[in-house]
This record gives C-alpha cells, structure tokens and sequence, in this order.
C-alpha cells in the first residue's frame, strides 16, 4: 500500500500544472477575430470546454462584431493558480475569468482580486449566485450520474445515491474498476462536488466512496474523458459529472444516458469573475453581461449548458421533471461558506482522506492497457 | 426708533437654536449608539466563528489539526458582502492554514481566554479582529493555539448607516413637530399682547379711567403701569380743566364791571370815529362774555359728565326750556322760530342740565350764524332713538366743514365772533349720553343739526 502524504500529492498537483500549462501554451488558446473592424480585443481565461463557449462567444459577437476575444482554456486548478500568483504581483489575469471552481473564485475575490460590477443584467442574478457583485454564476448545472445503455441494464440503472453504492457492493465484479470519477487532486470541480457531496450526508458519501474503492472506482481530471470511456464502453458509469458536458456527449453517444440522482442533486454554477485592474475590463462586463442576459441565456440552454434554473430537465435525462420544483436540487451557494472548501488544510486533510480511500485500490487492467 | 424684531421672531429664532442644536446632538448620538450596536451585533458573529474554528482544532495522530467548519464561514457570511480573513496559529507560532500575514493587533499571548475584537487593517481594509485562544493538553501538542478571524466593515457600516438613518428621520420629524407646536403656543402666549394693545388702541382719547382687559399675570405689571400712567394723566387733566373753569369764573366778575363800564361811558359824547372805536369795543367785550360762558359751560358738562347719576328724563322738557333760554327777547322779529314736540313725550336716561346745555348751545349757533328768516327747533323719535332738530335756512356748513366743525375754536366765521366751542360742548354731551351729534346738508326746509340719543324703554316713575 502506497501512503500518499500530503506533501507528495502537493508536489504532483502543482507537477501536473506546471506541465500542463507548459504544454498547453500553445495550443490551449483560440482566436476570434472581430467580425467587423477591431475595436477591442477581450482576454478570456476559462475552464469551460470550448464547444460548449463557441455558440456563445460567436453570438456575442454578433451584436457586439468589433470585439475580437482570444480564448485561453486551463484546467481549474491550473487557473486559480496563474490568477492568484498574477493577482498577488498586481497584473491582472485576462479581462474576464470563467471557471467551473466558483468556490476558488471566491477566494480569489475574497483576496481582493476582483472588480465589482453591477448591471440591470447582473441585478437578475439570483442571491445565491452572487457574492458582493464581484462572484456570478451564470450557469446551472446538476451533477449527474451517466451510464452506457449497453452495458447498465434497465434495472440495475441507479437513481440515487443510495442505490449506486448499493449496485457497486451487489455487482462487485461486474462493476470493477468501470465506475469513473472526477479526481479531486487535479480538478478542482471534483473536489468541490466531493466536498459538498460529504456536507450533504456524511453517512451515505462514506458508503458511497467505501463501495467505488471496493469496485476500484477510476479517477480522471475531467468530465469529458470519463464520458468518452463511458461511451467508449471502457467505463460503465460515470459519477457527478457536470450535466452540460454529459448532455452535450449523450447528444453524439445515444447509448449514452444522464441520470439526475433523485435523492438529492448538486447543481454547480458555473463562476464569472473580472479581475480587479483588468485592461479591458469594460469588455470583460460586457461579455458577462451578455453571459447574463436573456439572450445569452437562451443560446445556452439551447447549445452550451443545456440545463437551466427554471426551465425543465432537457428530453431524454432521467430525473423529476423541473429540478428546481422538486426540491432535490441543492445549488452550491456561491458565498464564504466557500472559503472553507478552500482552505488549505481542509483540503490537505480531505484529498487526502479521499485518497486513502480512493486511489489506492485503484488499479484497473483495462488502463494498463 | 430702531424697529425691534417681533417677539414672536425672536422666540421663533431662539427654538429653531435649540431644536436646531438638540437636533444635531441627538443625530450624533443616534450614530454613536448605532455603531455600537452594529458593531456589537456583528462582533457576536466574529467571536462565533472565532469560536468555532478554534473548537474545531484536534489533535489527530500526534499532529495538530483544523477542520474549519463550514458553519463558522456561513455565520460570518450573515454579513453577505463582508471578506473573510483568518488564521490558525498552531502551538508553535507557525501558521496552520489561512493568511499567513494575518495580524491580532495586540500580541496574543496577552489573551486571557476571554475572545477579543479589535481594530485593525488588513489588506489596505479597515477590517474588525477577533483572537480565540485554545489550550492544548495533549501529550504530543500541548499549549496554546489560536485563531485570528477578521472581517471587513461593510455590514456594519450599512447597519449603521441604516440605524442612524432611520433615527435621523424620526428626530427631524420630532423637530418639525416640537417647532410647529412652539410656534403654535407662542402665538397663543402672545395673543393677550394684541388683545391689551387693541383695547388701548380702541380707547376713547377721552377715557382715561383704567384699562380693564383680562391678561396673564405675566403682563400685569404692564397694564398697572399704564393704569397709574393714566390715573396721573387724568389728575393733570382735571387739574387743568379746573383751572380753566375757575380762570373763566375769575375773568367773568371783572369782565360784567367792563361792560357796564362801557355801557355807562355813551357812545353820544363821542365824535364818529370814536363811535366806531366804542362799537367794537362793545361787541369784543360781548365775544368775551360769551366765550367765557361757554368756557365755564364747556368744563360744567364735562364735569358732569363725570360726576352726574343719569336719569329718565323728558327730552321735549329740557329741550323746551333750552328753547326759551335760547332765545334772547330781543331777538330779530323778522325771524319766524318754531318748537314741535310729539305728544308722546320721548324719554332719555340723561343728565337734563347738560342736555340742555347741549341743546342751547346748537340754538344758539342757529341764530347766531344760520337763520335769517325761519329757524325750527323739533324733537322726535323712532324705535330706538330720540332726536332733536334744529333747522335754520342760513347757508349752513358744507359737508366737508362737518368734521371741524365740532371741534373746539375751530370754525371758518372768527370774524362774526364765534367762540367755536358751541358744537364741540353740544358733541361732548352727546357722546356722555351714548348718543350722537350730526348734521344734515341744505334742503329746501335748510341746514339741519341733529343731535340724537338713545331712546330709554325703562318706566318712568
């Protein structure tokens, strides 16, 4: 048995990033040019897969076509770490800062690197996703459950939390080593699911988490890889994968299919952040408002997030019919209540307790592949 | 005289200070406690956390640590705009986890247990901080470790705002009310003013008998001085009048030796001019005689009118008699003179001697300046009132002349040796008796002086 000490993950998290960022420099950034003459060019720094922007970005601009944005995508942590060290040497990230870990968001405006910014548009924000007008979530986004239809059967598909560590402990050999994570080392999203997923029922997260080591349950940086081996067929379900990315794979995959746990549902929104001191911070606003309005809104629910705070659950997703009516959605409050998810030691304390449990059963034949 | 501002002004401006002031102070105050009280309310929520994340220290493993409660970061998050800074200082003086350049502004081996709040600045922002100490007694960590929670301002300089605000608003109300209510009681305590000035405004320039108004004892003083201020203008006056009457009476006795003088000294021993020298003499020594009368006259009415009870009396009676008194018999035959009198004999409560003072001295101006053929002396009465007439058809006085005319010494025809005092003794009398005197311009009977009293309704013994 490896024992993982805190230093050693720290080591790997920031190894992880200083090669990935290293690595992404060149390609992680994607350019739109202006449609009409340049006025303005809007720096967005992101953790949002690409796909799911490039319907917004491309509406944005046509009603604002003199802005021209170049697009950086990093993975969460990768994020938060550039934002904070430019935020401390006081140059601004960027114009504006979209991120799935709203609650690294909040630290960071909580430190004193965010600008305040209040519109008729941010003023429809709801409270909970609006910290001192610096913090929005412009998102709506349940974590679900995402299995392959080939490979779950009809009656063994779960609908709670319960009932998936119940299936991990019943079809332990069927299901070993085909349950896949989010690895809460490297994304910070997963840790920010895993940490409210504990909040939620302390008892049922154990069980849950004891039953996906027993099944040597896999664990990947990011939502897109353990649904393309779900879909793949490598992987047979996925657990508290962000909804927008699953529904956007469930629409190329048919035999991919989204549950929305019913016993209760975490539902992410997704950060927006202009850094205090941004260049063009002006654009930043603008795109956020955009981000914000009814129109931006729309294009989302119809081609980037696809899940919203009031409108139904998308054809096709297993779940209650409005996630807000129903009473199980539970939206990660954007607030310093945050700020404890982010503390160092807690999240020494918790990856590490999440390791021990975790990772080191963790070996499954089909990725040694 | 330098114009004073009212009192009301003054008194006005005097309130408004004070409110103004008391105003002011109470803002302050509304401030000072609204802070406090801000401040107290969100300290709770600090030492709370404080609290809570010092409780939430273990010992596991031989190794100190936190496990920040998610509850302490939502209690600090009541105050929803607020940042949140902390530390947690293990029992080495290493940092745990949180800020790192955190700060209690006082050191913290100085608490004694009891969690503190200070002052302090953090991140260029006044924030509030609060040090929780927690003793350690375990074999592998012991000591004191200890948690600095701070807070930025922003709630409670919002609560406070709002507090301050809102009792800005009820104390300005309360200025407005307490200034109107003022003004309003200032206008009352001041009406006894007006009312004292209008009644001596409204006087008589012939009363001087004491003021009685009604006043606060505040303005006492005041009325007694006016009193005493009139009680001596009476004195003088009478004084005065005595000494008129009694020169009147002194010049009469060597003033009737004159005349029989001039009577005796003939006028046939003298040559024309001299005749017409002795004529003047004659008659200047008779304007004399009659002024002198009516001197003594004017001061007897007055007098009376003082001293005298009034009683039911019949005017055709003393108007009668002042008839035949008035008429000299040596009067010019060519004139035709008149006296009607109803049946009915009206009454009036009056002093008969002054009426028919009064009544001569009209006759008297009749002949003397208005008749030439007819003078008529009536007297009537309607519901209320009764009269007496004198009608001559002289030229009369123009109605512009009317006025004057009843004036003392003041009369156009000096020169046809009036005295000018007839009128004006015949007016004071009317005026003693409640009554009127005036005139009523040339028609074809001629000029007309009536002089009108109250008719008395009482029964007459």
């Amino acid at each position: 048995m490896i024992v993982f000490s805190p230093r050693w993950i720290l080591g790997l998290v920031f190894a992880f990033i200083f090669m990935a960022s290293a690595l992404a420099a060149e390609d992680n950034k994607t350019v739109f040019p202006a449609i009409e003459s340049e006025t303005g060019r809007l720096t967005i720094y992101s953790t949002t897969d690409l796909a799911a922007m490039k319907p917004l970005i491309e509406d944005f601009q046509k009603s604002s076509p003199g802005i021209a944005i170049d697009y950086l995508e990093y993975l969460t942590n990768e994020l938060n770490s550039l934002a904070s060290e430019a935020c401390r040497k006081g140059e601004p990230l960027g114009d504006l800062l979209l991120s799935s870990s709203v609650d690294q968001l909040l630290k960071l405006a909580n430190d004193g690197c965010a600008a305040s910014h209040t519109s008729p548009e941010t003023a429809r924000v709801a409270g909970w996703a609006n910290w001192r007008d610096e913090v929005f979530g412009f998102t709506y986004e349940p974590a679900v459950f995402v299995y392959n239809s080939r490979l779950v059967p009809p009656a063994e598909v779960p609908r709670t939390h319960v009932e998936l560590a119940d299936l991990l402990r019943e079809r332990l050999d069927y299901y070993r080593g085909r349950v896949g994570t989010y690895d809460i080392r490297l994304s910070g999203i997963g840790y920010l699911l895993a940490f409210n997923d504990a909040r939620q029922t302390n008892t049922v997260f154990g069980r849950l988490l004891e039953s996906m080591a027993r099944a040597s349950a896999v664990a990947r940086c990011c939502t897109g890889e353990i649904i393309e081996e779900v879909a793949k067929g490598n992987l047979y379900i996925g657990y508290n994968m962000l909804g927008s990315y699953a529904y956007e794979a469930a629409l190329r995959h048919p035999h991919l299919r989204i549950v929305v746990p019913r016993d209760y549902t975490l539902v992410l929104s997704r950060g927006a952040l202009i850094p205090r001191g941004a260049k063009e911070a002006d654009l930043g606003a603008l795109f956020l408002d955009y981000l914000l309005s009814e129109r931006g809104q729309s294009v989302a629910r119809s081609s980037a997030f696809y899940f919203t705070e009031t409108g139904g659950l998308p054809p096709d997703v297993d779940g209650p019919q409005n996630l807000k009516e129903s009473g199980i959605a539970q939206p990660i409050r954007i607030g310093p209540a945050l700020l404890a998810v982010q503390d160092r030691a807690q999240r020494q304390r918790f990856i590490e307790d999440w390791s021990q449990s975790l990772i080191e059963l963790n070996s499954p034949a089909w990725t040694r592949e | 005289m330098r114009h004073e501002r009212s009192l009301f002004a003054r008194l006005a401006r005097r309130i408004s200070l004070v409110l103004g002031v008391g105003a002011a102070l109470l803002v302050t105050a509304a401030w000072y406690y609204a802070e406090t009280a801000a401040n107290k309310a969100y300290d709770r929520l600090l030492v709370g956390a404080a609290l809570q994340m010092a409780e939430s220290l273990s010992v596991e493993d031989g190794i100190l640590t936190a496990r920040l409660p998610t509850s302490a970061f939502e209690l600090l998050g009541l105050a929803e705009r607020d940042r949140i800074f902390y530390r947690v200082i293990d029992t080495n003086g290493q940092t745990l986890t949180g800020y790192d350049d955190l700060q209690s502004p006082t050191p913290l081996d100085d608490v004694d247990n009891v969690p503190r709040v200070e002052e302090g600045i953090y991140k260029g922002e006044p924030v509030r901080i609060a040090s929780a100490t927690r003793v350690l007694a375990d074999p592998a960590v012991s000591g004191e470790a200890y948690v600095i929670v701070a807070q930025t301002n922003e709630a409670r300089s919002a609560l406070t705002r709002e507090l301050t605000l809102r009792a800005t608003g009820l104390v300005f109300i309360m200025s407005l009310l307490a200034f109107a209510g003022a003004m309003l009681a200032i206008r009352y305590a001041l009406q006894p003013v007006e009312r004292l000035g209008a009644a001596v405004h409204r006087r008589d320039p012939h009363d001087l008998t004491p003021v009685s108004v009604d006043v606060p004892r505040e303005l006492d003083p005041f009325v007694g001085s006016i009193n005493h201020f009139m009680g001596r203008l009476n004195e003088r006056v009478d004084l005065l009048q005595r000494f008129i009457a009694d020169a009147a009476h002194q010049i009469r006795t060597p003033l009737t030796a004159l005349s029989a003088q001039i009577d005796l000294l003939g006028a046939d021993k003298l040559d024309k001019a001299g005749r017409q020298h002795y004529e003047r003499v004659r008659e200047r020594t008779g304007e004399l005689a009659r002024l002198t009368n009516q001197l003594l006259s004017h001061a007897m009415v007055i007098h009376r009118a003082d001293s005298v009870q009034l009683e039911p009396i019949s005017l055709v009676d003393v108007a009668r008699r002042a008839y035949r008194a008035a008429i000299p018999i040596t009067v010019d035959p060519d004139i035709v003179i008149s006296f009607e009198a109803p049946d009915d004999r009206p009454f009036v409560l009056g002093d008969a001697v002054s009426l028919r003072e009064a009544i001569v001295n009209v006759i008297d101006n009749a002949l003397r300046h208005g008749a030439q053929h007819r003078l008529e002396v009536r007297v009537g009465a309607s519901d209320t009132e009764a009269f007496v007439e004198v009608v001559d058809d002289g030229p009369g006085i123009p109605p512009e002349g009317w006025e004057k005319a009843t004036q003392r010494f003041a009369t156009s025809k000096s020169h046809e040796g009036s005295s000018g005092l007839g009128f004006a003794i015949a007016l004071e009398v009317a005026n003693a008796h409640g009554g009127t005197l005036s005139f009523r311009a040339r028609d074809e009977k001629g000029f007309t002086v009536i002089l009108t009293l109250p008719l008395y309704t009482g029964v007459v013994k």
